[in-house]
This record gives C-alpha cells, structure tokens and sequence, in this order.
C-alpha cells in the first residue's frame, strides 16, 4: 500500500460504493415506521389567501397531519433570516429583510411557495390529499422582471418595503471612476443580462426526520451541503429547541452546486412532524417540483462601462446592476448581485478606478441564492463582454487589446480598487500558454475550410480572477484507534468533489501512510464541533489546511511520544517520510508504531495521557485567495439555423498547488460545462404577466447533454502558490463557469462579426442567433 | 400515479373485449408518453390494456413492395432492423433519432403514431411515404390519419395493427430537435418514388402536413434551390417556449431544402 | 395487488405489486436495490436505468408489472458480489463520477451502448448517452471511460 503524495493523481475511494449502486443517498435511507410528507405549493405568483380548507384532505385514509401556516404560527416558530454578508445600504440604513416562512402566513408571492404540509402513510395517499387541499386565493398583480418591480406603480409585493428594494449597494470610488471617465479618450458602453438559471443537481432535495421522544431530540437526514449552519437556524430560529438536540447528516450528497447550501423550509417542517406525529417523516422532492423549490441562481441586469486611452490602455471600469433576488431574502440571496460580483469586478487587468453599483430587487419569482460562483462569474461575464465590444469598436485585436492590458507579474501583490488583495499569479503567463495551446497559427485556415461548409468560425479568450468563500474557518479531527485506524473528520462536506479521497491525500502525504489506513468523516454535526460545509470553493483552502495543520500538530506529538521510547531529547528527533528518528542512530519509528504507542499508558511520558496523539484543530482563514485562469473557445456557427457547435476549448488555471489533478480536472470540466449550459442552453423563464414558470420540467428546462460539451484540453501553472496558507491552494470549484460563459458568447459574436451583431444575451439559443443576424441583414 | 387495473392480454380480441369492459380504458404500448403523463396525474384511466402480450402486432417484413412494420415494433428495431435499412434508410434514421436509446427501447410505432403529438417523428414518416395505417377493423391511408392537434382517424377502441410503408427511390428526414426534451422543433420528411414526390413537416404546425405546392414544384425540378419561395405561414406555426412561429416557418425550409440537397446528393 | 415473477440480477423474484408501482419503485422498495435512482420526472435523466432482457430501459418509466417473465439487472447485479464489471473499473480509473448519483444509469446504459457497438467512437459515445444527464462531470471523463471500457470488454 503506497504512500500517496501531494499531487498524486489518486482515483477516487469512494468510487467502489457509488459504482455498485451502494451509496447511501437521503432517499436510500428507510426509517421503522416512517410516514411521507409532501408540499402544498402556491399555483399562484402573487396573491392573499383567503382561506385554506384542509377538512377534505383530513378525512382521506391514510392522512396523518396537515400543517398550514395558521398551524405554524400557533407554535410560534420563527423565520429564516438571511445571512447575507451585505447588511447595509450605501447610505448606511440596513437593507430590507422581510420575514420568511416555512409556510406562506396570508399572502403568497411566488409559485411554488410551501403553503401546506400533508403527511401521510404513503406518499400516494399523500398526493391525493394535496389534491383534496382547498385554497381559496385572491389574485394579485405580479412582476417578475426586477427592472419593471424598481418602477414606479409596479405590483408592490411587501408593504412596507418601496419599490421592491432589498438593498442599494455600491463599492469603489465613484470620483475617481468619474474622473478618469472624463479624461478618457473612448468610452465603451454595453447592456447585457446574465440569464436567470438554476443548478439542477440529479439528486432533487429531500431529508427524513426522527424524533425521540425519550431524550427529547432530533436527528435529520438531510440531502445538504451545509448541515452545521442550518442545524443551527432550525434549531435555534425557526423551532426554538436546544441545537444540542438536533443532529444533522448529511449522507451522500447527489451534487450541489450551492443549490443545497441554503435553509429551506422543508426540513424545519418534518422535524415538526416527526415530533407531532412521533414517527419518522420523509420527504422527497421530485424534479419538476425542484424547479419550483429550489433556489436559482444569476440574473442580473447590467450596464457596463470602459473608459480607454487612445493606445487601448484602460483607465476605469463603471459596472451599474439590477439582480433579480425573488421574492425573499434566502440564505445569502442579497449578497450575490451586491458584494459577490462586486469584488472580482475588472477581472485580471490592469484598471485605475472602478465604481460598482447594484440594486437588489424583490420580484414575484423564486428566490435566488448562490449557484457556483455567486458573483463571481457575473463579473467575469461583465468585464469581458465589454472589452470584445471595445476591440471591436475601436478597431483593437481582443486578444491585443486584452494581452496589453494584464496585471504584469511584478505588479503583484496588489489590492484593486475593489479591495481584493491579489497575492500571486502570473496572468500574462497563463494567458500565452492559453494561446499556444489553442493553435491560432492554423486557425485562418480552419475559417476557410468552415466557411467552404457554409459555416462561420470563431474564437475567443477570456483570462478570469475569482476568489474563494464561504465559512472562514473549518476543523479537522485525527482520532487513531485501537484496530490502526487513523478516523479523519472535517467539517466541510463533500457534494460529489472527492473530499473522502482528497482529504485523507493531505493527511496520509503528511503523516506518511497508506490511504487505506483512514477512515473519512464528514457531513455530520455530531462529528466535528464545527463545520463550514461546501461552498465558495473553500475546501482544500480552510478544510485541507485544516487537515495540514492538525496533522502538523500530530507530528509535533508524536515527536514527544518516539523521545520518550527513544530515550532521547525531543530535540534530537525528526521525522521524515513517515518516520520519527534520531538522525545518525538506528532509532526509528513509524507513524502507525507510534500511533500504537500512544494509546498504551506503559510506553507514554508521565505528562501524556492514552489517545494523546488524537488532535482537533481549526484552522482560520487570514484572507480569501484568488483563483485565476484563462479559458479559449472555438465555435463554428450554422448561420442558417443558428445552431452552434463548440469546436475547441483550451483552459490553464493557476489553483496554485494542485493536490489530486484527476479530481481537480473534473471540478474544472464540471464548471465549464455549467458555464456553457449557461451560455448556450439553460434559461429559467417567467411568464412576465403571470408570474408562471415556463421552465418547470426537464422537458422545457435544457441541461447540457454528452453531445453539447466538447472536449477539453486542460492545464494548471503552478508556478505561484499562494502564501496565503500552508498548502498554497487557491480553489478550484468554481472557475469553470466563471471563464465559460464570456468564452463562448465572444467567440459567437466573433465568428458572426461580418453580420454587425454586438450584442446576443444568453442564452444563445439557435433563434436568438439566426434572429440576431437576420435583423442586421435587414438593417443593412 | 393513481391506481388502475392492469391487463396484459395474449390476443387482439381479448384487448379489444377488455377495452369494451373498461370504464375508462386506455391501451399500453410502450408507455413512453402515456406513463409520465399518467404519473404526473394528467390521465387517470381506470384501466391499462397492455398490448405487449400480442405477438402478432410486433415485427418487420417486405410484403411486395412495401415494408410492414407492427404497431408494437420498437424504434430501436426499426432503426437497427436490416430490413428497414436496406428498404427505406431515411426510415431507419428517423427512428434511430427519436428520444433517447432507453425511449427507443420501449416506445413504438403504433404508440407514437396513435397519439400524434404535433412534435413527434413518426407522423411525417408516415405522412411522406405514403404510409397506410391498419388497424383491427379497417385500413386508413397516411394521408387521413392524422387529423389534427393530438388527433387521429382512430375510433374509440380501434386499435393500430402495422403500418405499411411501400418503399420510395429515395427519401430523406431533417430534423430540428429541441435540446430539452428530444422532439422535432421541425422535421421535415421528402421522398421520392414512383408515386412522385412528398414532403410532409411535423414540429412546425399543430399537426403534421403536407407541403402540396412544394411538392408539385419538386416533381418539375428536384433541386434545393426549388424549395426556395415555398414557405408555410407564419401565423399557421406553432409559437411557445421553444421556437416562434416565424423561427419554424424558416426552419422548415432549412430542413426542406437539406433533405432535398441530401436525396440528390445521394446521402440519404 | 399481483404476483410479479421475474428475474433480478440472475436470481428469480416473486412478489406482490400494485398495478401503479413502477419497475423502478418495485426494485428499490420492494426489493432494497436502491442503486438504481430516480433523478426526474418526465424521463428524461436516465439515473433509473437498468436492462430488461438486455435492452437499456428507463424503469421510472415502466410499471413493474410490465417486467413479467423478464429478466432484468441492476447496477448491484452488473457484475459478481466483490469485482467489478470492466465498465466499473473503466469510470473509476478515468474519474467518470463524482456525486454518484448519475452514475449507476450512466453506467449501466454504457455497457449496453457498449453491447450495440463494441468499438464506438468519440461522437458515437456522446450520441449514445443521449439519456443520460449528469450534472458534476462535464461528460469528457464519462466518454473516455466508456471508450476504456469498450476496449476492457473486448478483451
């Protein structure tokens, strides 16, 4: 059994159990006795609730409980606040945070708001019962656009919060911004939407909860990314009870992508249920209800400004947005559209001044909330779609005008005028690399022979920066057990990223034994006093650092304990691949030997006690690191029909040290691939007088399939670890669909450039490119 | 799903007896659409008549110059079937482009013609080749069958048996398909046989059709630059999510024109 | 309530269903193989998949009672308890997974992509898991283990 190292391409241990139909998914787990829930959701995007009548429904067979909003506020729950790290507006008063409901109180305000519970025996009867729910509503005007909800005399959808304003934000210097705006040569300017979509992971939502009634406690089988925080929540703010009294596990997780990360109702309403009824409820979304009920993600409205000398150099960025937050404040909803894509504004180039501004609008729509990147890829999308404009505008070559404008490497360390502390890198480094692998020496000749095929080619790069979030800090657990075990539990969580083999990676290159020798943990608040979960790509930042550290802190223990057997001064030993020893003698001693040691009283100091080697530790970020990259695209374009195929995709990411490149490619593959979903495929659709979802099944909604992703080319520079901590790890989760979506889209409008077209919002649909061109022929 | 009583008869009569003694009966050929229809509770029959019992209604043979196909044949073995490749290749690829390899592996040519969903590929098949549609009681030629928006010629009860395809020189299906769900945004379906030339457009309209005009031009001069001035309406296209009406009225004469270019290309 | 008698993973089954139990309810509730999953539903994800006489088929959208005298395999029996099918080992030496939840589907409509087309090129893999939707992987691991996986089975 080897040793594994640091950037070993080790496949994967849970593998075997997913390969053989053995993972243990929230909807695999039974319950003794456990009864179903289902969710009445509002059919209605705005609208009073003049009465629920649930007497049908109760007398149906089968019917359990059925809890309405009248029921939840008898037992005077209390509401999910957000936790939005933007808690004030520009001119200091808070933001707008009205108060949301596991179930809809008198009025309901998007389609798909929980109205009722119904528990049954089985989950049939239970979808009868729904059914038997009668819900006497009164309609209400509805705005699902958040440019339209910001106007005057729009549907108004919380009394005391005008025009549907959460939160007026800005960041940066507006007079600096102003002024180099004034003395600038060109100013670009362009309108652009970020299309509203949503994560779609294939395992929908769903937990089961148990109640004791002896101890007074709870436990939840939550198919969650997050399961301290929202413990927490529903614990100590929805339900009122001891946390301690609740525990949360999250067993194998079906993807995330954030979508899981936030605190949703239904959860809060089984654990009510399993108390009431004293039997354990589960309850499964389906997917057609998921797109109802499950956060979406982007949406903003965004005017983008660029104020360039006359050589091409770029002197200030203006970015001015309206993000679609629906209908309430979810978990960090306000967030995104303000802070998140503010930091990252600018990308990696070179910008004096720059001024953001953002409005976050409540509409009659699902609420939206982070979706890999939350911000991030926004601003990467906004920055890049107005330099293509200005080359094309004023004459520049992109890959020119962008190459000029690069952040230079001496530059670094820096802090832009965003306030992100960009540490290392080496942007133009990574972008030529981008271009060499992309082969633009043949690509004239591959325009011709598209163009003899009726087919027009295009290419586009776009160098992205991005940072890291989520949870600051994250423990790390190492508990050696008598059967020469090593158990590890850490607090982030795994949706499908491979932390059960990535994880163990740290600690076994570390501690100098075999993966086989640990025992992973995770999702789980009974297993780590605290834990971050997923999101922000902050894993192998906070948690893998976490594991580095508690390992260190191992070592320096069991130097003491091989001292003590040695006979020797604790100065004397070192250890070294895997050993404690005594340089030029024959003492030496492996990790497990002292591990074994360590639980004997016999061969211990008289200062340590058994199970001393056993070590927790947290570590805290310091700052957030900057992920960075360059992404390419080629694109042939059907001019007839519009049809678009990606036909080359280069990327080299700078993630700073690579742990496992095997798993690391596919956090990159796996983000790309959401990027072109949402670039070319993937839109969330209202009906604007209605307020329906037009997009509310798989049939209607379109997830990339094997046919629509190209093959990727991919590389890493790892040539600027950062110091911000230990491994120098940067993130890698969430690149990929911040350089995706600006890659694609430009190398489109590239390869229809001699039509005129500037501008298609995604996504871009084959009628929304054939329409594009078509117009402009007709404009002439 | 609401609960139902299920019957999976060895005969055509017994089906159709069973049918007759349902209150709410329902046939089950393959199940593809009427399954998640059901499931999502959009249909609720009282009973389900399986017809996958019936060995007569399943298989593929040359009968003269026609291919026979049964009602209860898979897609899958329609667009594997030497048969069907050697007789009418575009046929073949039409059904090896519906759905996905699982749907094709359950759903069939009588399910899918017998629901006539204005997006499915079957319809402008049967409508280009001239196709003649049996059922347990009569013969219906391709041109009747499909009456309008999810309608039929059939009867209440009446149940497809095969379809007879008689096999053309040379035909050719273009489709259009929607990324989400598989179906034709527009197929269009030309052929070329002794009968003269047909085109028949499904996706674009509330039901399948026949471009009469534009095969007339056709069989004056089958070149793709005859398609050009042939259109179908705007306002007669379907216009939702997917496309708008105008998209499909173009797209047609993309699909129209290729499929010509392809048959005279000879890569059909 | 029927009897439904069958063959599962090799092995002969008979137990009650309802007419309205789908296949894919019958093989994780009634009989606990619960590797097969259910990701949708309209059909359209493929993370139910299994074989029935063979033939990859969507078991959300089959009832359970259509499966009479049919043999069908799941992902649990794929290959003997303890090894591994060459599929299997094909998706985890090339990453081919990552939440998993995808993956018995994925991998059980491979080996019969596979079995149609024992050497299937690059596009031929891409045009054969049509039904299939992951969301974690980008695919391009999925399509080299499949294309490994074919030359595994060869063997």
């Amino acid at each position: 059994m080897a040793v594994p190292g640091i950037g070993d391409a080790v496949s994967r241990t849970e593998d075997q159990r997913f390969l053989t139909g053995r993972g243990n998914y929230v909807d695999d787990i039974t319950l003794e006795g456990q009864v179903y829930a289902l969710v009445l959701r509002s059919p209605e995007a705005h609208a009073r609730i003049v009465s629920i009548d649930v007497s049908e429904a109760l007398a149906l067979s089968g019917v359990l409980l059925i809890v309405t909003g009248e029921d939840w506020q008898r037992e005077g729950f209390g509401h999910i606040p957000t936790k939005s790290a933007v808690r004030t507006n520009r001119d200091g008063s808070p933001i707008a945070e009205p108060p949301r409901h596991c179930l809809a109180m008198d009025r309901v305000r998007f389609v798909g708001e929980p109205v009722a519970l119904v528990v049954a025996e089985t989950a049939e009867v239970a979808a009868s019962a729904l059914a038997l729910i009668e819900v006497d509503y009164e309609s209400l005007p509805a705005v699902v656009d958040p440019v339209a909800a910001l106007a005057d005399g729009a549907p108004q959808l919380w009394d005391d919060i005008p025009n549907n304003l959460c939160a007026d934000f800005e960041l940066g210097d507006a007079a600096a911004t102003d002024a180099a705006f004034a003395e600038a040569d060109h100013v670009i300017a362009i309108d652009i939407a970020n299309n509203r979509v949503t994560a779609v992971p294939i395992e929908p939502r769903g937990a089961i909860a148990r109640y004791d009634a002896d101890s007074d406690s709870f436990e939840l089988y939550n198919a969650t990314q997050n399961v301290h925080a929202n413990r927490d929540t529903f614990a100590e703010q929805v339900l009122g009870i001891d946390k301690r009294k609740l525990r949360q596990i999250a067993p194998d997780v079906g993807g995330g992508f954030g979508v899981k990360n936030g605190v949703y109702p239904e959860p809060a309403l089984i654990l009510y249920a399993a108390r009431q009824l004293r039997r354990p409820v589960k309850w499964i979304n389906t997917r057609s209800e998921s797109f109802l009920a499950d956060t979406h993600g982007r949406e903003q409205i965004s005017k983008v400004e660029l104020a360039l000398r006359a050589d091409g150099t770029f002197l200030a960025l203006r970015t001015t947005t309206t993000g679609n937050i629906g209908a309430f404040c979810w978990t960090v909803g306000p967030f995104t559209p303000t802070g998140g894509s503010a930091r990252t504004q600018g990308g990696p180039y070179a910008i004096g001044a720059m001024h953001y501004q953002a409005k976050a609008v409540f509409t009659n729509t699902q609420p939206l909330d982070p979706y890999r990147g939350a911000g991030r890829p926004e601003a990467s999308f906004q920055i890049e779609r107005v330099i293509e404009l200005a080359a094309r505008e004023l004459g520049f070559d992109p890959v020119e005008l962008r190459r000029k404008n690069l952040i230079p490497r001496a530059a670094l360390p820096l802090r832009t005028p965003m306030g992100l502390e960009v540490d290392c890198g080496d942007f133009p480094q990574v972008f030529e690399r981008t271009l060499a692998m992309s082969d633009r020496g043949g690509f004239a000749e591959r325009v011709a022979a598209s163009r003899a095929r009726g087919r027009l080619r295009g290419f586009a790069i776009a160098p992205y920066l991005e940072c890291t979030g989520g949870a600051p800090n994250e423990y790390a657990g190492i508990t050696f057990t008598a059967d020469g075990l090593i158990e590890l539990a850490v607090g982030s969580q795994s949706t499908g990223m491979g932390h059960e083999t990535s994880m163990p990676q740290i600690l076994a290159a570390r501690l100098g034994v075999p993966l086989e020798d640990i025992r992973y943990v995770q999702g789980d608040t009974d297993a780590t006093p605290i834990g971050g979960g997923h999101g922000g790509s902050r894993n192998l930042e906070v948690g893998g650092n976490a594991v580095a550290q508690a390992a260190d802190e191992v070592i320096d223990k069991g130097k003491a304990i091989a001292a003590h057997l040695f006979g020797t001064p604790l100065d004397r030993v070192s250890f070294e691949d895997g050993r404690f020893l005594v340089p030029q003698t024959n003492h030496v001693l492996t990790m497990p030997e002292v591990a074994v040691a360590s639980l004997d009283p016999g061969r211990l100091p008289e200062d340590l006690q058994p199970g001393c080697l056993n070590t927790g530790s947290t570590f805290a970020r310091s700052a957030i690191v900057v992920p960075n990259g360059c992404h390419a695209a080629e694109v042939e374009v059907d001019p007839q029909t519009g049809i678009i195929e990606i036909v080359g995709y280069w990327v080299v990411d700078d993630f700073g040290t690579i742990v496992n490149p095997l798993l690391c490619d596919g956090q990159v593959m796996g983000g790309i691939a959401q990027g072109i979903g949402q670039a070319l495929l993937e839109h969330a659709v209202y009906d604007a007088d209605s307020g329906q979802l037009l997009t509310a099944t798989l049939l209607d909604y379109a997830l990339p399939r094997a046919g629509d992703i190209p093959d990727m080319a991919i590389e890493y520079y790892e040539g600027a670890p950062t110091e911000k901590n230990p491994l120098g790890v940067k993130g890698a989760g969430e690149a990929g669909c911040c350089g995706a979506p600006p890659a694609v889209v430009n190398a489109v409008l590239d390869a229809i450039k001699e039509s005129g077209v500037t501008n298609i919002d995604m996504p871009l649909k084959p009628e929304k490119v054939w329409r594009a061109i078509e117009d402009a022929r007709r404009a002439g | 799903m609401q609960d139902f009583s299920y019957q999976r008869p060895a005969a055509l009569t017994a089906a159709i007896e069973a049918f007759e003694q349902a209150e709410d009966g329902r046939f089950l050929a393959g199940g593809q659409t009427l399954l998640p229809v059901m499931k999502h509770r959009l249909a609720t029959p009282s009973d389900l008549i399986d017809l996958a019992g019936i060995s007569d209604l399943e298989g593929i043979s040359i009968a003269g110059s026609a291919l026979s196909i049964g009602a209860m044949t898979t897609h899958a073995r329609v667009a594997s079937a030497a048969e069907v490749h050697d007789a009418i290749p575009a046929l073949a690829k039409l059904a090896g482009c519906i759905g996905d390899p699982h749907v094709r592996n359950r759903g069939t040519l009588g399910g899918s013609i017998a629901n006539n969903d204005p997006a499915a590929d079957y319809p402008a098949a049967v409508a280009g080749l001239n196709a003649t549609v049996y059922t347990d009681r009569r013969r219906i030629a391709g041109d009747d069958f499909f009456t309008g928006f999810f309608e039929t010629a059939l009867e209440e009860g009446e149940l497809i048996t095969r379809v007879e395809f008689p096999v053309a020189a040379a035909a050719c299906y273009q489709k259009f398909d929607d990324p989400a769900s598989g179906y034709a945004v527009v197929g269009v379906f030309v052929s070329r046989g002794s009968q003269g030339v047909r085109v028949a457009v499904t996706g674009a309209t509330p039901c399948v059709f026949r471009m009469r005009d534009l095969e007339a031009a056709l069989n004056r001069k089958f070149t793709p630059e005859t398609v050009s001035g042939f259109c179908v309406p705007e306002e007669e296209c379907n216009d939702d999510l997917h496309a708008t009406a105008a998209y499909r009225s173009h797209l047609v004469g993309v699909m129209a024109t290729r499929a010509v270019a392809a048959i005279t290309d000879g890569e059909m | 309530m029927a009897t439904l008698t069958l063959t599962v993973n090799g092995k002969p089954v008979s137990a009650q269903a309802e007419a309205n139990t789908l296949l894919v309810e019958f093989l994780r509730e009634t009989l606990g193989l619960t590797g097969t999953h259910v990701g949708c539903d309209t059909s359209q994800c493929g993370a139910c998949v299994v074989h029935l006489d063979g033939l990859a088929v969507k078991s959300c959208t089959m009832l359970a009672l259509q499966a009479e005298g049919t043999e069908v395999t799941t992902i649990e029996g794929l290959a003997p308890p303890g090894s591994l099918h060459p599929m299997q080992v094909a998706f985890h030496q090339n990453h081919g997974l990552q939440c998993g939840f995808c993956t018995p589907g994925m991998v059980m409509a491979s080996v019969a992509l596979v079995t149609d087309n024992p050497n299937p090129s690059e596009p031929e893999v891409r045009q054969g898991l049509a039904g299939n939707l992951c969301r974690c992987t980008g695919y391009q691991n999925i399509v080299k283990s499949v294309i490994a996986g074919a030359r595994a089975m060869e063997r």
